[in-house]
């Protein structure tokens, strides 16, 4: 059982980050689907800089390549307002192929001192709570989410949506760098082209489920990085097969957050704000 | 005029020179960079490359099995005489396409179904599964053995069962516990079903998997583990024993120096099945090239003792004399000998025969020892 919930942790802990990163950006209605491909760029970056200099300088090169990525899917979806889904996904495959392209001497290459995955995960909660206090007991969260709701409105009352966007985006980037880094510094730890595995769509998945609550993607989070280590300590023991039991995580979270409350997404989510119209 | 013509005639020389090379080329079902599967086949394409100086390779990767039939169309248009499909799931491509196009020469990997134009082959680790599985019997302390596994498809349950055969050769009583994770590459998944047996007390590990993750997760606990498919030595110096390696540019060169001759092609395939282990040199076992076992774990190995034919012999001998058995050009000893009773005591192979190609890549059985959920197990 302690072995579960350490698993639930370790495990949770890509995916919080990477959820508390799209979910930053999200609640000020810009909508991030270019997670996987940030997530994957972050992780070569941490792991290239980790080998060149030293693993916590590649942490560092993770998170500003995940702000980088942030401003960068800011650029169509706030200042060109292009759609965001279009934005977002050519993001994740841009990110992922160049990933792929950049990475290929760095495969195969094993990370001598890899980062102590506890201190990280300690580290990720504690952003947890940090942004829930962000949203609700800060100035900026105020305007974030003002933003989020009602462009319309803050802009009036002089809040720059534009700025707070770009804000929101490159901290919430940040974020999702620190998941890749994770990923590649601490849990594997290596590089692999496609070692995200779909874990940034997962985590996109949670934003929504976690009804754009911080601490509610603890919650999925940490679940789902349970469900996902027990789908092999009771395979086997249980007569249910190892397939069906694959699908268990995805399913029982999204029943336990659905069943949690009702998920309400930022009015503005998705809409590209411009003035005057 | 009379200038261009020393020009023409290079250009003439250089067309005829091109001309006569072999063109093969390759598609693959991931992306190259990887240490797995595709890695491994694109190192034996330029092995072969330099091998034979007269070929000329191309490939493309991460190609979806739906998207087969446009890529070797493509390749066909570009010249290609032979064409190496890397993956099963591009069987029916392969079929439809060499129908389409007679002239050109086909093999596929792990293939089944063949034609007048399409060869398959495959370099199989089933003896040296077996041979690693012995020194995990010597090694586990718990008597329990951990095996994460891809698919249960045949060619897995082959390996897990030459495993496991070995493991309980040493260790009568010891398991093979096995977890499946339903892909070729994952590397969470992969992780997480090895903290998942470590947690229930596997001390020892083997896999299937594109990744040296495993092998990492198993050293942070101390726990031995078997590299796959290509040399994971470095990635746990002190934990990996041995593993599986794989030698594609041995089938390459072979199946290419053969067309060149003649002795391959578009009309006589449909008997041509590599199926290459040990004694024509597709596999190795090995910790790293030229490394059968890491140097570090082989006074526990001299150690350890097994009974063979009712004599006791160090189980270090035991591996070494049977991988110079397997890989001599008349081997007498294989895994596969029986009798043979599958984990609920059926025989599945009966005493004094060996079991057949067919029965090999056909295999669904358990062997005894494994423990764990097995898809389309036998009643």
């Amino acid at each position: 059982m302690e072995e579960a919930l350490l698993r639930a942790v370790l495990f949770g802990t890509p995916l919080l980050l990477a959820s508390l990163g799209a979910l930053l950006g999200e609640r000020s209605g810009v909508v991030n689907l270019g997670v996987e491909g940030i997530m994957a760029l972050a992780a070569l970056a941490a792991f290239a800089v980790a080998l060149w200099a030293s693993p916590p300088l590649g942490l560092l090169a993770g998170v500003g390549v995940g702000v980088l990525g942030g401003v960068f899917l800011g650029f169509f979806a706030v200042t060109l307002r292009a759609n965001q889904f279009v934005a977002g996904l050519a993001v994740a495959a841009l990110g992922l192929g160049a990933s792929g392209l950049l990475g290929k001497r760095y495969e195969g290459v094993p990370l001598e001192h890899p980062l102590p995955e506890g201190g990280l995960a300690l580290l990720a909660l504690l952003l947890a709570l940090g942004l829930h206090h962000l949203l609700y007991r800060t100035r900026f969260g105020l305007h974030l989410r003002s933003v989020g709701e009602n462009p319309r409105a803050a802009d009036l009352f002089g809040v720059s949506v534009d700025g707070v966007r770009y804000g929101a985006l490159a901290l919430g980037g940040g974020l999702i760098g620190l998941a890749g880094a994770y990923l590649s510094l601490a849990y594997r730890p290596s590089w692999t082209d496609g070692m995200t595995a779909g874990l940034g769509w997962v985590a996109v998945a949670l934003v929504i489920l976690a009804a754009w609550e911080p601490l509610r993607a603890v919650l999925g989070a940490y679940l789902f990085g349970l469900l996902f280590f027990l789908q092999f300590r009771l395979q086997g023991s249980l007569p249910i097969p190892s397939e069906a039991f694959a699908a268990m995580p995805y399913l029982l979270v999204i029943l336990v957050l659905a069943l949690s409350g009702r998920a309400r997404a930022p009015k503005a989510l998705g809409q590209p704000f411009e003035r005057g119209r | 005029m009379r200038r261009w013509v020393p020009f023409l005639l290079a250009a003439l020389g250089l067309a005829l020179a091109q001309g006569e090379k072999l063109k093969a080329c390759f598609i693959y079902v991931g992306p190259v960079g990887d240490a797995g599967w595709t890695y491994a086949h694109d190192l034996g394409r330029k092995k072969a490359e330099a091998a034979l100086p007269w070929l000329e390779t191309r490939y493309v990767e991460s190609v979806p099995e739906a998207q087969a039939l446009p890529v070797i169309e493509r390749f066909v248009r570009e010249g290609c005489k032979v064409i190496f499909a890397t993956s099963f799931g591009y069987g029916e491509a392969v079929l439809e396409a060499a129908k389409k196009y007679p002239d050109v020469l086909f093999a596929h990997a792990t293939g089944v179904r063949r034609a007048p134009n399409v060869a398959t082959y495959m370099a199989d680790f089933y003896q040296v599964y077996y041979l690693n599985g012995l020194a995990a019997g010597a090694l586990s302390r718990t008597g329990k053995v951990g095996y994460v596994a891809a698919y249960p498809i045949p060619e897995v349950k082959r390996h897990i069962n030459a495993f496991a055969l070995g493991v309980r050769a040493v260790n009568p009583k010891a398991q093979v516990l096995v977890r499946w994770i339903n892909a070729w590459y994952d590397p969470a998944k992969a992780r997480e079903a090895t903290e998942a047996l470590l947690a229930q007390g596997a001390d020892v590990f083997a896999f299937t998997e594109d990744s040296p993750t495993v092998i990492q997760t198993a050293a942070r606990k101390g726990a031995y583990a078997f590299g796959h498919y290509t040399p994971m030595l470095k990635f746990a110096p002190d934990h990996v024993v041995s593993g599986q390696i794989v030698h594609w540019e041995v089938i390459y060169t072979d199946f290419l120096k053969k067309v060149k001759e003649g002795v391959y092609t578009a009309k006589n395939l449909e008997n041509v099945d590599y199926f290459w282990l040990l004694k024509q040199g597709a596999v190795e076992m090995g910790a790293d090239y030229g490394v059968p076992i890491n140097p570090k774990h082989v006074p526990l190995l001299q150690k350890a003792r097994m009974s063979v034919g009712g004599r006791q012999v160090a189980v270090y001998d035991r591996i070494l004399a049977l991988l110079k058995d397997m890989s001599g050009p008349n081997p007498s000893f294989d895994p596969f000998t029986g009798p043979i009773r599958d984990r609920k005591g059926v025989v599945r192979i009966p005493a004094g025969r060996k079991a057949t190609l067919q029965e090999l890549l056909t295999l669904e059985w358990a062997a005894p020892g494994v423990v764990g959920d097995w898809p389309g197990e036998p009643r």
